[in-house]
């Protein structure tokens, strides 16, 4: 069995049928969905029992009813291990893991931004690339936004656009 | 003061601002300024501080972020002032358009004198580019208010 | 040559101007919080030059969208591309030929020697060794004549395609190409001893901004700052791409942990690009530059990785059947090393500032201003980095 598809296995061992999907499309990539309430037993089970600590990003994507998340880890700098975890558009939070890995800071802040995702237990979840007069609440990644209509938010604030 | 005379008096000081594009037209300025190319044989002198500049020099497209920061480094500069937008993004924010956190060029924000395309610009291009307002500068008979 | 220490650099990250006017909100990027001039707290604000790329990818075609890709950043945009462009094969089930993989090596890696021997005239103008930098700037010429040489332009070098590369590197340009490499072999061997053994070179940056290898591995620290904390990570070599795979090379680490480790591992790290370049371009195996590939991408998900020369950047791209992406997501190697880059000026002196941040190799334009607030009386100044330098350039010479 490939270094892959072991820990593929290893994984739906100890997160015990939370698993929603899980693939190994080539060498060195996998990619597995995880239910919201095993979130967080997931990455504890990457760091702790993997030894995997590197965190290449964190995706957000609109998915119209939900957001996607997508954490990328890197597994021995070798291995891409991509976990997925939804969360509902309505009210989109997810606990904050910066607790099991320091280097998560930045990325949940600009998920944040650009998206408007609580990372619940984020010490600071303030501004990072978004400029000061941005419009609150208007998070331009979301699909409800055309380049257009954010184009005329920048109008609004002074200069031709 | 005579346009003309204050020209030939003293040479124009240039000061460069990046207002968030990719750093490329950055590169090329800065080689436009080293000895290979040398627009210092033209008297530019490159200063600090825009309270004694003649000349702003812009790359990027003008982020919002830094918007009023361009605004204000153009109003701390003195009569007569001038603008070069160096590079495609200067010019018209093109290859950006679609972008929502980006405005549609410099003169958008401020007034330009000379604009310099490409993506970027070579060094010989640039120095054309500044060469070309040296002589807008030198024909000009009185001190035109750009208010 | 004389040495100018108003041209150059300087002029790339500021313009110093005066007090900050208090109506006007502006943020800095940096928030220092400080007890005398000893850094105690470092807080991240960027957004400089945020221009909103990865939403105008969704609105763009897959071949428009290698255009925008290169000008993420004008540094090391072919990484951006290879990135890209990697990613949307995958997607399609493609591969390039083995020619455009080895070609894409050979430029990779040029813009590789391009971007750090950028930052060693940077770090050398911090230091205020001017005339290093003069040099190394001036050496640099001969690395864009080969880029300008091979793709037309010395700058967004174009060579990337989905599917392979645009032009190909005949056997007529090998030599030339091979005598400006061995002309810079020679000048980069000339800077690493300079540096070895300068004084102030070593006084200002040995035991300065110092990363233990458990904060670099715990903030997901990438590339050269990863690796001049003793960690041998490497994309090329973990997780190869394009020809790495074939092409023999070593990854450069150092244990010194400080702004002088970084900035050797940036030279060896040329000397091996160099040696890649020679072996690919004496191996570039014959065939086709590009191979076809339809407008429609199928639906799916792929994770493209390369090692820019600033270290691991990740492409995350979804597709969903059509000529546009669904979500394109790109993180620049610069931004995984912020965290890191906060650590490690916790317990300087302000003065250090300058050196420490260049140490990391930052990718934005935009280190003009930075805010330092006094703990104790919270009194807040803003100072350019103009100021900045000749500030640690002064306090250094008595410190």
């Amino acid at each position: 069995m490939s270094l892959e598809n072991k820990v593929i296995e290893k994984m739906k061992v100890s997160l015990n049928g939370k698993i929603l999907e899980a693939s190994n499309p080539r060498a060195r990539r996998i990619f597995v969905k995880v239910k919201p309430e095993a979130f967080k037993d997931a990455v504890k089970f990457l760091v702790e029992d993997l030894n995997v600590k590197h965190l290449s990003t964190i995706t957000g994507m609109d998915l119209g009813e939900k957001i996607e998340l997508i954490y990328h880890f890197a597994f021995q700098g070798a291995i891409s291990i991509s976990l997925k975890v939804d969360v509902p558009k309505e009210s989109p939070r997810i606990p904050s893991i910066v607790n099991l890995v320091p280097g998560a800071i930045l990325y949940e802040r600009e998920v944040h931004d650009v998206l408007g995702v609580n990372f619940e237990g984020h010490p600071d979840l303030s501004r990072l690339i978004l400029p000061e007069d941005w419009p609150e609440g208007v998070y331009p990644l979301r699909k409800e936004y055309s380049p257009e209509d954010l184009r005329k938010l920048l109008s609004k604030n002074g200069g031709k656009s | 003061m005579e346009l003309v005379k204050w020209a030939l008096k003293k040479s124009p000081w240039l000061i460069h601002f990046n207002t968030g594009g990719c750093n490329g037209c950055d590169i090329e300025l800065v080689a436009a300024l080293t000895p290979r190319f040398d627009v210092e044989r033209f008297g530019i002198l490159l200063e600090g501080s825009p309270r004694h500049a003649d000349i702003l020099a812009v790359t990027g497209p003008v982020t919002q972020q830094v918007k009023k920061r361009l605004l204000r480094i153009y109003e701390q500069m003195p009569e007569p002032k001038y603008v070069i937008a160096v590079g495609s993004c200067a010019c018209s924010g093109a290859p950006f358009k679609d972008c929502y956190n980006v405005h549609s060029g410099i003169d958008a924000v401020i007034p330009v004198d000379v604009y310099v395309p490409g993506c970027p610009p070579k060094p010989e291009a640039i120095i054309d580019g500044i060469a070309k307002l040296l002589e807008k500068i030198k024909g000009r008979k009185s001190d035109v208010s750009r208010k | 040559m004389e040495a100018n220490p108003r041209m150059g650099y300087g002029s790339i990250i500021k313009i110093p101007f005066g007090p900050q006017h208090p109506a006007l909100k502006e943020p800095e990027h940096f928030t220092f919080e400080v007890e005398g001039n000893i850094i105690v707290d470092v807080k991240p604000r960027l957004g400089y030059n945020h221009r909103g790329i990865e939403k105008a990818m969704e609105v763009r075609t897959y071949i428009q969208n290698i255009y925008l890709a290169e000008r993420i950043c004008g540094i090391c945009s072919d990484a951006h591309t290879t990135c890209y462009c990697q990613a949307i094969e995958e997607l399609l089930g493609v591969e390039a030929p083995p020619r455009a993989k080895y070609i894409r090596v050979i430029i990779a890696e040029l813009e590789r020697i391009h971007s750090h021997s950028l930052w060693v005239g940077i770090a050398a103008h911090e230091i205020g060794f001017d005339t290093l930098f003069m040099h190394v700037w001036r050496d640099r010429e001969t690395i864009m004549d080969i880029l300008e040489f091979i793709s037309g332009n010395r700058v967004h070098y174009a060579m990337n395609t989905i599917g392979g590369v645009r032009r190909d590197i005949s056997s007529d340009m090998i030599p030339k190409i091979k005598k400006g490499l061995d002309f810079l072999e020679e000048r980069i061997k000339d800077y690493i001893k300079i540096i070895e053994t300068d004084p102030t070179i070593r006084k200002r940056t040995v035991n300065v901004g110092v990363l233990k290898p458990k904060d670099a591995i715990e903030l997901c620290a990438v590339g050269p700052t990863l690796r001049a904390s003793g960690i041998k990570n490497d994309v090329r070599k973990d997780d190869p791409y394009a020809a790495y795979d074939e092409i023999p090379f070593n990854v450069i680490t150092n244990d010194g942990c400080d702004v002088f480790a970084r900035i050797i591992v940036r030279c060896e790290e040329m000397l091996e690009s160099v040696n890649m370049i020679r072996y690919a371009l004496d191996n570039l195996p014959s065939g086709r530059l590009r191979v076809r590939v339809p407008l429609a991408v199928p639906a799916g998900e792929v994770v493209s990785r390369v090692e820019a020369p600033r270290g691991e950047l990740i492409h995350y791209a979804r597709s969903n059947g059509t000529s546009r992406p669904e979500r394109y997501k790109i993180r620049s190697p610069t931004l995984g090393n912020i965290p890191a880059l906060c650590k490690m000026l916790l317990g300087q002196h302000v003065a250090d500032i300058p050196i420490v941040l260049a140490g990391i190799d930052p990718c934005f334009a935009c280190m003009d201003r930075i805010a330092i607030v006094d703990t104790k009386t919270r009194k807040r100044r803003v100072m350019n980095f103009e100021e900045l330098r000749r500030f640690s350039q002064r306090w250094r010479k008595t410190h």
